[in-house]
């Protein structure tokens, strides 16, 4: 596998000089034109300079302290310039290299770049929502497990499941379908503890859990035959970048399965009508936090744009007949109680009108839980294919 | 002697993966050390607990260790690097022959680890020195990878630097 190769950029709009990839020289003179490019930044920028190394994967001291030098000199003859240097907490050396530098200089400041950057992340990041989220891999993988293959699922191949929560599709795929290998990556520390300790009370000790940045992987390119993402491009504020990596980390030939949903298109009978109120508000408050609940349909728009080819789109439905209803309105529950009782109260949202927000949910519920009931939540699956 | 006096009873470090080549191959490509670095990294960290970045973070020390012994060593016989493992640490012995001026050296820069004023040196070599000195890599070691390192000496002209990484409970 090749390394992943050196970038040095500067963006004169944001201020900011992105380093990515690895940087290993025998001597500086061999990144002498990026430290050219360097200061050249640093002589153009006025205020703050942020220097980013979030996808730095590898840089050694030769290559630290000539561009940490051009940095500490530039200190000492502009006063009227501040840095701010923008780490990883995935790539834990480069926090661990670069907050000497604030030791040095006082101008100089590390931020450390985790998941507390991405708008409404921390509503599905709680663990309280950890048992709904086994509840729901439960019900759609009825489904999954035998759409999956006309997506790339095979035996025998390698796979990685990206944001991959607490690792439950990843345990009910290897079962099923026994890949060669599943690397499973989430920026959740505790969603990926929770996996880990399922992972080793199940004997299974082959799924390679990983914390990671979903949109900055340390993965190297062209390595999955099938890259799986449910249901996160939708709670993710810039969808097409994460696509972009989805893509990167997939071989050519190989396969990026997605899962979304169109919250708006959940339905009920009895009390359809409040339903469709509520989940009407649900896209409208996702959206207010940067997340489009509304993009299982945009899939295959999504898919193509990012440059997949063979795209395959289908949706299903889960209802209060797959198993137990009980399940189906336990996730409503949960749902109400955090779109409800959590995001709409963030958002500054009247009682009056989170009093009816509820009730669409409770209605939904009703429905779920009647003899003659019907409720459904769906999901669109697409694929697409990365050419050769 | 008595109880008091003995010291505590080495560990077992279990081997992983080792490799020896010439060192007149070694020293004729650069990119050797970040191609063993990189493969050796991927290998002995499949099965730790978050195997990709064990794997960045064990790759970049060694790395440095196979820097050193590319800059100071010299092109008759042979280098070789083993690694071991006993509980979160991992343990890199690597040999390398090298002129008997630089034994001297080695010796200081590993001793300069165990200082006090380590992260004073450190900080004061990354604030005026030009470039990185092989101590300044010996003592980065020592403080971004909590590394315990030391100098064996049994099989002149090699020496082989002894580098305990705890990167097990960084990483996780």
């Amino acid at each position: 596998m090749l390394a992943a190769p050196f970038q040095a950029e500067f963006d004169a709009n944001s201020q900011e000089f992105s380093f990515a990839g690895v940087v290993r020289p025998r001597s500086v003179d061999e990144i002498a034109h990026s430290i050219s490019m360097f200061r050249n930044a640093i002589e153009e920028a006025r205020g703050v300079l942020y220097i980013n190394v979030k996808r730095l994967a590898q840089m050694n001291n030769t290559a630290f302290h000539a561009f940490s030098r051009v940095v500490l000199d530039a200190c000492r003859t502009r006063s009227d310039i501040r840095f701010v240097v923008v780490t990883s907490s995935v790539v834990g050396w480069t926090e661990r290299m670069f907050r000497h530098l604030g030791k040095i200089e006082p101008q100089i400041t590390v931020e450390v770049y985790d998941s507390k950057f991405y708008p409404g992340q921390a509503f599905v990041e709680d663990t309280s929502f950890i048992p709904i989220l086994r509840t729901q891999t439960k019900m759609t993988w009825r489904h999954e497990r035998k759409i999956l293959p006309r997506h790339g699922m095979r035996p025998g191949i390698t796979m990685a499941d990206i944001c991959c929560g607490i690792g439950d599709f990843a345990v009910l795929v290897r079962k099923e379908f026994q890949p060669a290998r599943i690397v499973a990556l989430d920026h959740s520390k505790a969603s990926l503890a929770y996996a880990r300790d399922v992972a080793s009370n199940f004997g299974i000790s082959d799924i390679e859990y990983s914390y990671g940045d979903a949109s900055e992987m340390l993965l190297e390119d062209n390595q999955f035959d099938l890259v799986t993402c449910r249901h996160s491009l939708q709670i993710f504020n810039q969808p097409d970048l994460l696509l972009k990596e989805l893509y990167r980390i997939c071989k050519p030939g190989g396969r990026v399965y997605i899962t979304n949903e169109k919250n708006s298109h959940c339905l009920g009978e009895p009390r359809a009508q409040s339903i469709q109120w509520t989940y009407n508000e649900v896209a409208r408050l996702f959206a207010h936090f940067e997340m489009d609940v509304e993009l299982g349909p945009k899939s295959r728009r999504y898919l193509a744009d990012a440059g997949f080819d063979d795209i395959l789109v289908e949706s299903f439905m889960v209802t209060n007949q797959d198993g137990d209803p009980q399940d189906f309105a336990d996730i409503i529950t949960a749902w109400e109680n955090v779109y409800a009782g959590e995001m709409a109260v963030k958002r500054g949202d009247p009682p009056e009108f989170i009093k009816r927000f509820r009730q669409g949910f409770r209605d939904h519920i009703f429905a779920a839980l009647h003899p003659k009931g019907y409720a459904g939540w769906p999901i669109w699956a697409a694929s697409g294919r990365k050419p050769l | 002697m008595n109880a008091a006096h003995r010291q505590p009873a080495e560990p077992k470090f279990e081997p992983l993966l080792q490799f020896e080549m010439e060192m007149g191959t070694f020293l004729s490509d650069w990119h050797h050390c970040d191609q063993l670095s990189t493969y050796m990294a991927r290998m002995i960290s499949h099965n730790r607990t978050d195997p990709l970045r064990h794997s960045n973070f064990f790759s970049s020390a060694l790395n440095e260790l196979l820097e050193v012994s590319f800059r100071g060593g010299s092109p008759e016989g042979r280098i070789g690097c083993a690694v071991y493992r006993h509980g979160p640490k991992e343990r890199v012995k690597i040999s390398f022959p090298c002129p008997a001026g630089q034994r001297q050296f080695f010796r200081e820069a590993v001793a300069r680890t165990h200082g006090n004023d380590a992260y004073a040196r450190y900080l004061d070599a990354l604030s005026t020195d030009l470039a990185p000195s092989r101590e300044v890599v010996l003592l980065d070691l020592a403080i971004n990878f909590d590394a315990e390192i030391r100098l064996e000496e049994q099989d002149p002209p090699s020496i082989t630097i002894v580098v305990d990484l705890p990167l097990e409970g960084i990483v996780s």
